[in-house]
């Protein structure tokens, strides 16, 4: 993503009303984000000190002696273990299941002829992008209300629930499908419009060659539009699994109860608990600390195999 | 070339629109809900078309004082998120795009670095507290006030404005500031559309600030939080005659906090895709 000016170049010029005015733009950047972004990072010590349950934090976080005791305390806890097996469970279930579905549709797309109709498509598909999940998510509650008697017709039909004895989604182990269908709804559309525009990128005097040679429709699409666009979908797997610990807040937030709460429970819904109501402070930066630090190692040894195997990577 | 339509392309278009279908049924779900009797709902099954008409959901919502109240706060703080997001965003990706700005290396990494590390929530709301953001109306704009992501997909589009224009505009002695206000906002119109409309979807949509930075009295709630107290609320407000229920009352004020966006959607869509592409040309 860095630029290369022509370093000798740029050093020959004097500094003049224009360096100094762009310079200024440019540090916009840097004092935001000083502020916003890079004095919170500092404020990770947070998760060394003992602030857990203290009514000022900031006496504590300067004043409390240094300690490993939230790690200690974090690591032999049961529930954490239990919430970070949870996130890395529906974290690769949602990879596994979400990542490809907009590749599949784009290539799909790919194949309607007519361009009214797939701009028809597109419009209708990406529109729950635009919802928030807070109302997503309670629609998608009152779907698989077994008392609202909506899906449960066709889940009958399928022979998964009866009449007599109706399934109930809202127990803990319907949490993972329902998640997954939500989200392949919500987002596939979205998701796809990347893939869309690199497909749309493709030198169409290859599929006329390969017409001429006689390519199907299903060689075309193996042989020439999938190797053409791996690059995007190398570039966004990558970017995916270095968000395997991280979460949509709302995402969870929204379907979780007290029943279900032992299975929707997730990084990003454990910290919030732990910090906001337990005050556990310092228990709460620390599980931060974790969850940043190994979204870092995901992406940097994922990036190191991707360019090991497929040549392509971020870096 | 003769364009065949044979069965393959007739299953992929089922396929396509079932799908399609399949996207839009949650909201058609929730508008036949949100107008259809509370007690009558609750006896289940109504699909798409409401059994047993009203418009009483929508009358107890409408006499909530607390719906003005978030939606009220909830229109200021995007119209002021756009325009303090895209004020700070184009102007640090002006600076970026432009071949003269010196230590470019340093602020791309000082930016980049920021996508991949944050502090965390505890720290953040610490900064929060330390700012005196807290229970501020403040707290819903300023944070958010610049987005690295979205300053790359600017100076992108910034990049590709023809160089020309900039120096004629230097050589009648404009300064980079007035370049970047009076050439580049208004060349970038689409691509500012695009971005702006991003930014706006996301504060409309935005819930865990109220959560966290307020102390939740309901004249900081937005509309997202509202939203979560609606469906969360067991009692049914008691209103003479309104045939109600806690559901069929959340469909409705979910409803109109959809309005809003059905009603823009249309004539941005197409902006929509567009920024994506704008983006993945840095690829």
């Amino acid at each position: 993503m860095s630029e290369t000016p022509n370093n000798k170049m740029i050093k020959r010029e004097k500094w003049n009303k224009t360096h100094v005015q762009l310079m200024v733009m440019a540090s916009v950047s840097v004092v935001f984000l000083f502020v916003f972004a890079y004095i919170p990072m500092m404020g990770v010590m947070l998760a060394f000190k003992d602030a857990d349950k203290a009514i000022n934090i900031f006496k504590s976080l300067f004043l409390s002696q240094w300690t490993l005791d939230n790690f200690a305390t974090l690591f032999s806890d049961d529930t954490f273990w239990r919430v970070f097996e949870n996130t890395l469970y529906i974290n690769v279930l949602l990879l596994i299941f979400t990542f490809p579905t907009p590749i599949i549709f784009a290539l799909l797309m790919n194949e309607v002829k007519s361009l009214r109709i797939k701009k028809g498509i597109q419009t209708v598909v990406n529109f729950p992008h635009l919802i928030s999940w807070v109302i997503f998510g309670g629609i998608i509650l009152t779907i698989t209300d077994p008392k609202m008697n909506v899906i449960h017709p066709i889940l009958e039909f399928l022979r998964i629930s009866t009449k007599e004895n109706p399934i109930n989604l809202n127990l803990a182990q319907y949490f993972y499908p329902k998640l997954i269908i939500a989200t392949i709804i919500k987002s596939t559309g979205w998701g796809s419009i990347i893939y869309m525009a690199a497909i749309y990128g493709i030198d169409p005097s290859l599929y006329e060659a390969a017409v001429i040679d006689g390519a199907g429709r299903w060689s075309r699409m193996w042989r020439i539009t999938l190797p053409l666009i791996k690059p995007t979908i190398i570039i966004f797997l990558l970017l995916n699994i270095s968000n395997l610990l991280n979460n949509s807040f709302e995402q969870f937030y929204v379907f979780q109860t007290t029943q279900n709460l032992d299975t929707t429970r997730v990084l990003a819904t454990y910290i919030y608990t732990q910090g906001f109501r337990y005050r556990n402070y310092s228990t709460a930066t620390a599980l931060s600390l974790f969850e940043g630090i190994i979204s870092v190692i995901l992406l940097l040894s994922g990036n190191f195999f991707s360019k090991k195997i497929t040549g392509e990577g971020i870096f | 070339m003769k364009k065949r339509v044979t069965v393959v392309d007739v299953v992929i278009l089922f396929f396509l629109l079932s799908f399609a279908f399949l996207t839009l049924y949650p909201f058609l779900f929730t508008l036949s809900g949100s107008l259809n009797e509370g007690l009558d709902y609750e006896y289940g099954g109504v699909g798409l078309l409401p059994r047993k008409f009203t418009l009483d959901n929508y009358s107890v919502v409408f006499s909530d004082s607390r719906l003005y109240r978030a939606f009220f706060n909830t229109v200021l703080v995007t119209a002021g998120g756009v325009f303090l997001s895209l004020l700070l965003t184009t102007c640090v990706a002006y600076a970026m795009a432009n071949k003269h700005l010196k230590g470019k290396k340093f602020f791309w990494v000082f930016n980049i670095i920021t996508m991949f590390f944050s502090g965390g929530m505890i720290p953040s709301y610490m900064l929060i507290l330390a700012l005196g953001l807290f229970d501020s109306f403040l707290v819903y704009i300023l944070p958010a006030g610049y987005s690295v992501y979205n300053m790359i997909i600017l100076s992108n589009f910034f990049r590709s404005i023809d160089g020309s224009i900039r120096e004629s505009a230097v050589i009648d002695g404009a300064n980079e500031f007035r370049i970047w206000i009076s050439l580049y906002i208004p060349l970038s119109k689409p691509a500012l559309a695009t971005v702006g409309l991003w930014i706006a979807v996301s504060r409309w949509n935005s819930y865990l600030p109220t959560l966290l930075y307020t102390s939740k009295t309901e004249n900081m709630w937005l509309l997202q939080y509202y939203l979560m107290r609606v469906i969360q609320e067991v009692t049914v407000p008691d209103i003479d005659g309104a045939v109600v229920s806690q559901r069929t009352i959340s469909f409705a004020a979910m409803i109109v906090a959809v309005v809003p966006i059905v009603a823009v959607y249309p004539f941005i869509s197409k902006f929509f895709t567009k920024g994506i592409m704008l983006g993945s040309l840095k690829g």
